[in-house]
């Protein structure tokens, strides 16, 4: 019997290509995977959409905003109790 | 425990291989959720606009079974703790005691919408799509850990 994780991987794949015009558009996607022998895990999300227009190819990253904003309030958290905890006043010991 | 038992040990192999394929089944369904196509929609056109949604997909699950050999009628306790230490003749027959088994399993999947691709007159546009209720969240959050710190630090000064 296998034990512990097996498996874990990242991947980019493509979806099926939509061509409206002369514009075709290649979306994108990057996986995180894990699979246990008992289980798994997937984290699945749009990474860029690749933009072909007459000959040229352009590479358009999908930005979650939603996850980049959560984070700067996590990071804005985390510096301004690191902040608070350096400069909260210390207390001096007087010999007797 | 009983002495004539209605599930021998071969009916309660069988059902496990059964829930075994089941399992399986499940995790293929969970794994799907890795393909490209569980994260982007389908296009959709209207007014001269071709929209293809795109969305985080995050899936999981697991399962768990086990089975085991009680203590047997035999009176010299040589009864196998488990299906595999069985002898043979014991796994054919069940003759080993009581047999027992269990299993679970769970799983879930949630999607969160993140952006919009539109392909239009003017080119192609990502339009990112903002979960408010989520930044809300975050932003009490940090607005209470703030304040709560603030407070921590002046009963400090008081003291």
């Amino acid at each position: 019997m296998r034990s512990g994780i097996d498996i874990t991987w990242a991947q980019e794949a493509s979806a099926e290509p939509v061509t409206v015009g002369d514009v075709t558009v290649t979306p994108r996607a990057r996986a995180l995977v894990v699979r246990t022998p008992r289980g798994g895990f997937v984290w699945n999300r749009p990474s860029a959409v690749i933009v072909e227009r007459s000959g040229q190819v352009r590479r358009i990253q999908v930005v979650d905003v939603t996850r980049v904003l959560q984070l700067g309030l996590l990071g804005l958290g985390l510096a301004i109790a690191v902040a608070s905890a350096f400069s909260s006043p210390r207390r001096t010991e007087v010999a007797p | 425990m009983t002495d004539s038992k209605d599930t021998t040990l071969d009916e309660a192999v069988s059902l496990i291989d059964k829930a075994n394929g089941r399992a399986a089944t499940m995790l293929e369904k969970v794994f799907a959720a890795a393909q490209p196509g569980a994260v982007y929609g389908q296009p959709v056109t209207a007014e001269g606009y071709t929209v293809i949604t795109a969305a985080e997909v995050t899936s999981g699950g697991g399962f768990g079974m086990g089975m085991g050999l009680g203590p047997a009628s035999r009176s010299d306790a040589t009864a196998a703790p488990t299906v595999e230490a069985a002898p043979p003749e014991d796994r054919e027959t069940g003759a080993g005691g009581g047999v027992g088994g269990g299993g679970g399993g769970g799983g879930g999947a949630m999607g969160r919408p993140v952006a919009v691709i539109a392909i239009g007159p003017d080119g192609v546009t990502i339009k990112p799509v903002v979960d408010t209720t989520k930044l809300a969240l975050a932003g009490l959050t940090a607005w209470a850990t703030m304040l709560g710190l603030l407070r921590a630090r002046r009963r400090a000064r008081k003291r």
